[in-house]
């Protein structure tokens, strides 16, 4: 089993994860299944937020944004509303790790989840190892029905290997 | 006041997979008591213990995050959507 993403896709959220190190960036793959040839993805990338809770309320956010990332609540309304009603369902969620390898982290699991449940069962969770020279790579992560879990699938980009 | 309510997926068991249903309330919090009545379970879902909106749920107005607005004391319009949405968060 493998996961497709476009290279137009890969780069653009390479590009995003590139512009925020040493901070996680965050954002959402939308999919036009039908397209006008073929299938479109459309990067939709969405604001990082986790700064601003962290300094109003540090207890509760004890990280800022480099070691983690809380996607803007209205960049996630927003294109809700564009995946409901231009019919592009969310492919993938995607955010990057700054200085740290490309795992799925309990931290990542645990928020992935509402009611021990997948908030978005459909979506995969893709991660992005970022270091100061450059991007180390990307992995995408999908919910195993079966283990209860998250699990790794490989990541195919436009016919190579990723 | 009759508003439409955007359901997140995981909360579609309650509400027999519908994404929008139709709710009664004159504010959010006397809406979620009508979702309550109609899909029981789902206030649980929503609020914490003290009755609080849970931090890693998002509820929407219309475009407004009504944490910026009267929070649960928010006011309601016939016709107004609210939307219920989970976070999307994580970390190293």
């Amino acid at each position: 089993m493998s996961f497709h993403l476009q290279s137009q896709t890969i780069k653009e959220i390479e590009q995003h994860a590139l512009e925020t190190y040493p901070e996680e960036c965050c954002g959402i793959i939308l999919e036009d299944p039908l397209g006008t040839i073929s299938p479109q993805e459309y990067v939709r990338t969405c604001g990082n937020i986790q700064n601003q809770r962290h300094a109003e309320d540090p207890k509760t956010y004890p990280r800022d944004a480099r070691t983690a990332y809380l996607m803007d609540p209205d960049d996630l309304l927003r294109i809700n509303l564009e995946s409901e009603r231009e019919n592009r369902p969310i492919k993938a969620f995607y955010h990057s790790h700054p200085d740290h390898p490309s795992y799925f982290s309990e931290k990542d699991k645990s928020d992935a989840l509402f009611w021990d449940e997948p908030a978005y069962p459909d979506s995969a969770y893709i991660v992005l190892s970022v270091y100061h020279d450059g991007i180390q790579d990307i992995k995408a992560f999908v919910w195993n029905e079966q283990q209860s879990d998250f699990t790794p699938i490989s990541l195919i980009g436009a016919g190579d290997v990723v | 006041m009759s508003v439409v309510v955007r359901i997140p997926t995981p909360l579609r068991k309650m509400t027999q997979n519908e994404a929008e249903v139709s709710a009664e309330g004159s504010d959010i919090a006397s809406l979620i008591d009508d979702l309550e009545n109609n899909y029981p379970g789902i206030k649980d879902r929503i609020c914490d213990d003290q009755g609080e909106i849970r931090r890693f749920v998002n509820i929407y107005l219309n475009d407004e995050d009504i944490r910026f607005l009267q929070g649960q004391s928010t006011s309601l319009d016939d016709g107004d959507e609210v939307s219920i949405i989970p976070a999307i968060a994580g970390g190293c």
